[in-house]
């Protein structure tokens, strides 16, 4: 099914992509790539076609592949089938353990490609990488212990818009690659010219290239030999070390993959010694996804004036290095901060103009405001604990059993439901009684239906999210809105990658409105958080229950929900539902719906630090037994900063 | 059980676009889809499900639910018949019968196991042979998968969905038994943008993108329900009617099918096409791709075999308007036109 793939050499541009590919198919102890970029950048294409190049080595690997040197792992993989699993053929046939080798087996040798690896599920990741960095895959499970060799080119790519990898895999991958579309227009038009070309005839085309392709496949093979002859001279070592410290590395193994990957290079080149460029042309890949951020991330709390005027500036000297003019053109976390806040600025400006003009006649001392939304930033991880329900669907925040066959395999039971079947311990249940049953079908092993056990499995699966936004006039002061707003932000971006169900409440004035019912749209939440005015009094207690209606709604319909309602507030309750004062009723509620297990609380405060805290929203945080923010501990402290370019 | 009749494709009043792209797409299966968008009851579904008329006929292998090319690797073929527990026929000849391109629906709530297909285990480890239940992607294999609501569908369906659009096999696997089949399919979704947005990758691999809106034209609005009303008087008697129209667009399609790979596009309309992406900035290069095999596509529809200037505009305006480059969570802007004009003022103020 894969004879016909696009060639290598015919693939226009990436060259970068194409360097770190190569290398790594010299040395795979470089430890793999991850190609970080834009969909539709030839990623797969470039991946695929390099399957073609690697020697041919089908009598080393554990098991045949057919004709490809490339194995696919689907993201709907599972444990068994990535690391192997029992051959139930043989053990049925002939009563003995036989293991059956798994994607890794079959990438022995070759290439194992991942894509969107971001999506792909930790435990599997771990696996993966367990083995790409060992050369070899350890079973040690379902009674199994076995290992065979598995040293193979590990390719990963990622989308980084659909969530970030975590530092420790992200780590792991040898070299990291970022891709981008090809900005020239008559490379553009070549590469038109081609696929063209490729789609009318592709064995002409793959024939047109073949010369080509076999070069390149020469010179690796030759490069392998060369590999092992490689002379490192000390020096060089030195300069690789101090390459790393310069750049605040995490760890040494940045030193390793450079010194591999300046090897192969090397390799490639045909000489037997490695010099400087060898290093320099491969140490961006190496050092591009380690990079520790040296300086704090600015505080988002600085005046928003002169953030807006140093990001011009930034902007101004980005636009010389890319001429691309509009912020909208690029792509990259950076960017959108730059854009949201300088759509924000001008919507400020806007605002407070019409703050000084037309007041709210009815409302004098409590100006209505749009602020804007603060630099969004990674937030710190958080979930529901694991129990014993389960459930079914996908995402990727709280860990829980589920009833579907995917995730991780953790026991078996007797219970029939899913026809997802434990074959080891239907083997272990079946085989006390074997010396008594009938076999008349020549089978090793003779199983009754009551033998048969399922699988009991447990994987990540997305909560719901239900915020409730304080948007009274305190609020207002001095930018905290602008701050919480990029809290709430963060908060939905991150909702969005761990796939959660979302909701939004917002208090202000006399009354809690929902906003946003129960949805996985985090587009509109976005939307409207853009929108939401500021200004009025607090009725906070208006504002708890109105979320905590919706948690309570909400586990009407679908009992297993995990629900999470976010609290982003200063806990300044000033207005009251009933006759009560507005802060005795806040905290009898928040007591009262302490007690509720089924839904966790989360607030964060925004509360600025001062000579005088009241600590209300900590105080109300407390009783509502919930986890308790301040809205700069809700960012995550990441150790690792992705860039584009390290400095060399 | 009376038969069924569904409403004629060429009855639809209005929605050009959206009939263009489907039937586009009948032309030239390897512009990889449409995403249909829209509010709720602009004949959204009744034109997917009326595809099912104007769609051509195929070779498929009788005998297994896989709709395989009589052409397929021998290995395939053979390895289709033995999980379906039917006997391969052995370098015997095929039975090879005729069948009209498939429409199949995957229900918004379907589990990864109605999509992908399941092993019976069971029956794997009481008679020690594998049997294979295909699913839904084994059935649209050659043919049109339609999801309704795809912006709604279960996160894990859909990177099934992604994994085989991307490698055009699916693959089966269950305790180290694994089964692969080929499943290359035209992906069909409609969906209402006000319940959110479609992942990034998943709306890369639509080729086209239309956005309908209920028609405003009084006159067109009485016309919908009157034909609407007469199809529900008779639908017989109103099928009947239209034949004649469906029939001149069955051969209009065949031709084009025809035609498509001779039509001849020129370098410097290419050029056009790359300045267009780069100017409205997309994501990649896909949407060059697409643009160039979607404005041949409409070349040969009309008969032409030449490529022209306002081919690469009408191409433009289905192929880009979901790739346009923009931050996560904004919104998708539809009009093409609008989007350059805005980039042309912002260029000019800098």
């Amino acid at each position: 099914m894969h004879s016909h793939l696009y060639p290598f050499s015919a693939v226009v541009g990436q060259e970068e992509l194409k360097r770190a590919l190569l290398i790594n198919a010299v040395n795979p102890r470089i430890g793999g790539v991850v190609v970080r970029g834009e969909k539709g950048t030839a990623k797969s294409t470039i991946v695929r076609a390099l399957g073609r190049l690697l020697p041919e080595a089908r009598q080393e690997s554990v098991v045949d592949r057919g004709d490809s040197q490339i194995v696919t792992l689907p993201l709907n993989a599972t444990e068994d089938m990535v690391a192997g699993g029992i051959d139930f053929e043989c053990t049925m046939r002939d009563g003995c353990r036989v293991f059956q080798p798994g994607l890794l087996a079959k990438a022995h040798r070759g290439v194992l490609y991942v894509d969107e690896v971001n999506l792909l599920d930790d435990h599997i990741v771990d696996i993966v990488l367990d083995a790409a960095a060992s050369g070899e895959n350890r079973v040690e499970r379902e009674g199994i212990s076995f290992s065979h060799p598995a040293s193979f080119v590990l390719v990963g790519t990622m989308n980084p818009e659909e969530g970030e990898l975590r530092p420790q895999l992200l780590d792991r991958f040898g070299l990291c690659v970022e891709v981008s579309a090809e900005n020239n227009v008559e490379k553009r038009v070549e590469l038109m010219l081609r696929r063209e070309a490729f789609d009318e005839d592709r064995e002409a085309f793959i024939a047109s290239h073949r010369k080509e392709t076999e070069r390149i496949a020469a010179k690796i093979r030759a490069a392998r030999e060369l590999l092992p002859d490689i002379r490192m001279p000390s020096h060089l070592r030195g300069f690789i070390s101090e390459l790393c410290r310069e750049n605040a590395v995490a760890g040494h193994r940045a030193d390793l993959v450079i010194e591999q990957a300046a090897r192969a290079n090397a390799a490639y080149r045909g000489s037997r010694v490695v010099e400087i460029e060898d290093i320099t042309s491969v140490a961006s890949f190496a050092l591009a996804h380690r990079r520790r951020d040296v300086q704090s991330p600015p505080p988002p709390q600085e005046p928003p004036r002169s953030r807006e005027q140093r990001q011009r500036d930034e902007q101004s000297g980005k636009d010389r290095e890319e001429e691309q003019p509009e912020p909208r053109n690029e792509p990259g976390e950076r960017e959108e901060k730059k854009q949201d806040a300088r759509e924000g600025g001008e919507r400020q400006e806007r605002s407070s103009e019409s703050e000084n003009g037309g007041r709210q006649p009815d409302e004098p001392s409590f100006p209505e405001q749009v602020f804007e939304i603060g630099s969004p930033f990674k937030v710190r991880p958080f979930n529901s604990p694991k129990d014993r329900a389960v459930r079914r669907g996908s995402g990727k925040r709280s860990r829980s059993r589920v009833s579907q066959k995917q995730g991780r395999y953790t026991k078996s039971t007797v219970r029939r439901k899913n026809n997802d079947i434990a074959l080891d311990a239907t083997l272990r249940a079946a085989a006390p009684f074997q010396k008594h049953r009938d076999n008349p079908d020549g089978m090793a092993v003779v199983l009754r239906d009551q033998d048969i056990r399922e699988k009991i499995r447990e994987k990540r699966l997305g909560n719901l999210l239900i915020f409730v936004v304080d948007a009274s006039g305190s609020m207002g002061a001095r930018g905290r809105m602008a701050a919480s707003k990029g809290a709430v932000m963060s908060l939905l971006i991150d909702a969005y990658q761990k796939r959660d169900k979302l909701a939004m409440v917002s208090f202000r004035k006399d009354e809690a409105v929902v906003n946003l019912p129960v949805t996985s749209s985090v587009e509109l939440a976005g939307k409207l958080l853009r929108e939401m005015p500021v200004g009025g009094r607090t009725p906070f207690s208006a504002g708890l229950l109105k979320g905590y209606e919706i948690a309570r709604t909400h586990l009407l319909k679908e009992p297993g929900a995990r629900p999470i309602v976010i609290l982003v507030t200063d806990g300044k309750a000033n207005r009251a539902i009933g006759e009560r004062k507005p802060l005795d009723e806040a905290y009898e509620l928040s007591r009262k719906m302490g007690i509720e297990e089924r839904i966790r609380f989360l607030v964060v405060d925004t509360e600025e630090p001062g000579l005088v805290n009241f600590g209300l929203a900590r105080k109300i945080a407390g009783m509502l037994r919930a986890e308790y923010f301040k809205i700069d501990d809700l960012q995550a402290d990441t150790l690792v900063n992705i860039v584009k370019d390290a400095t060399l | 059980m009376k038969k069924q009749y569904t409403y004629p494709f060429t009855a639809i009043v209005g929605q050009e676009q959206m009939k263009l792209a489907l039937v586009l797409n009948i032309v030239n299966p390897t512009l990889s889809g449409v995403l249909i968008r829209g509010e709720k009851g602009t004949a959204k579904s009744t034109a997917v499900r009326a595809l099912a008329d104007i769609l051509p006929e195929i070779n498929v292998i009788g005998g297994i639910p896989f709709n395989l090319d009589p052409d397929e690797e021998l290995e395939v073929i053979r390895e289709c018949f033995e999980v379906s527990g039917e006997a391969a026929p052995d370098g015997g000849e095929l039975f090879v019968e005729k069948q009209k391109v498939r429409v199949v629906e995957l229900p918004v709530g379907a589990t990864e196991d109605r999509v992908v297909g399941t092993l019976d285990l069971e029956h794997a480890l009481k008679a020690g042979e594998k049997r294979i239940e295909p699913g839904l992607l084994a059935s649209a294999h050659r043919g049109i998968l339609y999801v309704d609501e795809v912006n709604l569908l279960d996160d894990h369906v859909v990177d099934v969905l992604l994994d085989s659009a991307a490698m055009g096999v699916n693959t089966i696997e269950r305790e180290g038994v694994s089964f692969a089949h080929p499943s290359r399919f035209t992906l069909v979704g409609t969906m209402n943008p006000e319940e959110g947005e479609l992942r990034p990758q998943l709306l890369d691999r639509f080729g086209l993108c239309v956005h309908i809106e209920g028609i405003t034209d009084a006159a067109d609005r009485v016309q919908v329900m009157e034909r609407r009303f007469a199809f529900e008087e008779d639908p017989e008697a109103f099928c009947r009617r239209w034949a004649g129209e469906s029939e001149r667009l069955v051969e209009r399609i065949d031709r084009a099918r025809k035609l498509c790979s001779s039509v001849d596009i020129g370098r410097e309309n290419l050029t056009a096409i790359a300045n267009y992406c780069l100017e409205v900035g997309v994501d990649g290069h896909r949407g060059d791709i697409i643009i160039m095999k979607t404005a041949k596509t409409l070349a040969a529809y009309e008969g032409r075999t030449r490529v022209e200037k306002e081919d690469i505009d009408r191409a433009a305006m289905l192929a880009l308007p979901h790739r346009i480059r923009r931050q996560p969570l904004q919104d998708i802007t539809m009009d093409v036109g609008t989007m350059l004009k805005n980039r042309a003022c912002g260029k000019l103020s800098d």
